[in-house]
């Protein structure tokens, strides 16, 4: 444990940030669970998606102040997800006939005291409700976005889960429907999708759980109804549409590290000094900007090297990528 | 079937196809709006499958050509391998500016020669481009027949490049690039094997030969040419009054591969 550090920015007491009386007024819940029960008897279902109706407010400490965030039509339909196809147009449409995402329950066991399945709704309201948190997000293919993200830190479910001692990792792994997802019945990746993340990165104040975007919930395109947030990694370490969370002993077998082991390496921390086999990453293209808008450069940890930079001190870098 | 082959020889067909891709895939989406989010990484993708697939193309023109010389479709397309063939090497050029612009300035572009997967593009590109620019008769009367056709067999050499190129740029390109070459490659070895089968066999009689392709007299002058060598008939299939070549002895070498 540390010893008592200056507050930093972003420590904000858990009022200001997450007042609960904003979040879990009791009547206004009620109302919001009523509506709910309404409209899910109403509209059609696409409307009934998970974690619909939770307020959120953004948390001041992740505002990235003097950064623009990228338009929700591109952030809706340029999409690596390759459940759905490899081209990024194509989870906008595929993911979007007739894949239900809504009702969705997610697992959460392994080396922990306190397993259980449950509802994504119910865990949002376990976990005390969402927030909003504007993101870095940079693709290991060397473009990126800045994402007004909605959810709770990952460290809520982890402690909501009580790990083992024995727990060292935590292995994420998304739906597994071939049957509606074209991209599930080739075998360009291993299926179901799977990542993960040390313990201590888990427990990051980063690490985080989207359940929605721009004020939405998430969209099927985007990881419906609940996806993992890890914003100092590339996006491909960000498994969507999660279906179990559990805390393992070792280092978990993760779907891109087991298809091309020296492109995507586990930990796969945005930096601007180890480059892709084919391209570099000390820039990157800004989505949303025009044909001669250029590059930007790549922050290291992409920009959160404050926040997580201790998690890898006297770590070689460039060997674990 | 006729007017249908007559329409495929033209030139105009030809310009308006190779011309029409483009458009179609570059040109239309860029002023309606549908090149996505990452408009400049969809025109360096396109336009880049466009070329390679040009040159593949113009690849399999050939031993189709040898296959199946009295085709008319095959031989009404071989006439379009010069356009094509320069085409490709004009969407491979426009492949390579949008990469520019997409590493964003010269920085980015000389950072981008430090991956092999560059090398192999841009190495590729440049024989295209060699071979292009001495697509020409004038180049043919400057380096002599002979030359000149060894120098466009670098095209083998240009398309094994791209092809890896190609396999290597992840996202599934390998599944195409593996059709793309198994398609050449298959169409290659045939036309070897005919080529070698062909030059093997002595001059005896072929019936089916003789009885399909009553053509007249071969090249050695053999009055019933009952058994041709594909060269010949191939030569007789591409000789129109129109686009007649000096020297008998030339022509061939305007058939570079």
């Amino acid at each position: 444990m540390k010893s008592r550090r200056a507050a930093r920015a972003w420590e904000l007491p858990d009022s200001a940030v997450l007042a609960e009386s904003q979040y879990l007024r009791r009547r206004e819940f009620l109302r919001l669970v009523g509506y709910g029960l309404l409209a899910s008897a109403i509209l059609p279902p696409t409307m009934r998606a998970a974690s619909a109706g939770f307020p959120d407010s953004l948390n001041p400490a992740f505002k990235l102040d003097g950064v623009k965030l990228t338009p929700e039509d591109s952030i809706a339909s340029y999409n690596n997800f390759y459940e759905w196809g490899l081209a990024k147009e194509q989870p906008k449409e595929l993911s979007n006939k007739g894949w239900k995402t809504e009702p969705w329950s997610i697992e959460i066991g392994g080396l922990c005291t306190n397993a259980r399945k449950i509802d994504v709704n119910d865990l949002i309201k376990v976990v005390g409700g969402i927030e909003r948190r504007n993101y870095r997000h940079r693709c290991v293919e060397a473009w990126s976005m800045v994402i007004p993200w909605e959810g709770f830190p990952l460290s809520k479910l982890v402690a909501l889960a009580h790990p083992k001692p024995e727990a060292k990792y935590v292995k994420f792994t998304s739906f597994f429907d071939p049957e509606h997802c074209p991209g599930q019945r080739s075998n360009d990746l291993h299926w179901p999708y799977t990542e993960g993340l040390t313990l201590p990165e888990a427990t990051n104040e980063l690490a985080f759980v989207a359940t929605g975007l721009y004020g939405k919930p998430l969209r099927n395109q985007n990881g419906a109804p609940i996806r993992l947030v890890v914003p100092w990694k590339y996006g491909f370490k960000g498994a969507k549409s999660l279906k179990k969370i559990e805390f393992v002993p070792e280092q978990p077998k993760t779907t891109w590290n087991e298809l091309a082991p020296d492109e995507y390496g586990f930990y796969a921390n945005v930096n601007p000094n180890v480059d892709h086999p084919r391209w570099s990453q000390a820039s990157e293209r800004v989505i949303g900007g025009g044909f001669f808008s250029g590059r930007q450069p790549t922050l290291m940890f992409n920009g959160y090297e404050k926040q997580v930079a201790h998690l890898y001190a006297g770590m070689d870098l460039r060997k674990n990528f | 079937m006729n007017s249908f082959v007559k329409v495929l020889a033209h030139k105009l067909f030809a310009l308006s196809v190779l011309i029409g891709i483009g458009a179609w895939f570059l040109v239309l989406p860029a002023f309606t709006g549908h090149l996505g989010a990452n408009p400049l990484d969809k025109l360096l993708h396109q336009s880049g499958e466009i070329a390679i697939w040009t040159l593949g193309s113009v690849l399999a023109l050939t031993p189709l050509r040898v296959l199946f010389p009295h085709l008319r479709i095959v031989t009404a397309l071989n006439r379009h391998r010069r356009a094509i063939g320069v085409t490709a090497c004009i969407y491979g050029l426009l492949h390579f500016s949008f990469h520019v612009l997409y590493e964003g300035g010269l920085v980015g572009l000389v950072r981008s020669f430090s991956k092999p997967f560059i090398w192999f593009g841009a190495g590729g590109l440049t024989i295209l481009v060699i071979l292009a620019v001495t697509s020409n008769q004038l180049s043919i009367r400057t380096l002599g027949a002979k030359n000149w056709k060894r120098l466009h067999r670098l095209v083998y050499v240009a398309a094994a490049v791209l092809i890896y190129h190609q396999a290597i740029a992840g996202k599934g390109h390998l599944a195409t690039a593996r059709w793309l070459l198994f398609s050449l490659a298959s169409l290659q070895l045939a036309r070897l094997t005919k080529t070698l089968v062909w030059k093997k066999r002595p001059a005896t009689s072929s019936p089916t030969a003789a009885q399909q392709v009553p053509l007249g007299p071969g090249p050695t002058g053999l009055g019933k040419s009952s058994h041709q060598s594909p060269e010949s008939v191939l030569d007789r299939c591409q000789r129109s009054p129109r686009r007649r070549l000096p020297a008998d002895e030339n022509r061939r070498y305007f058939h570079p591969a």
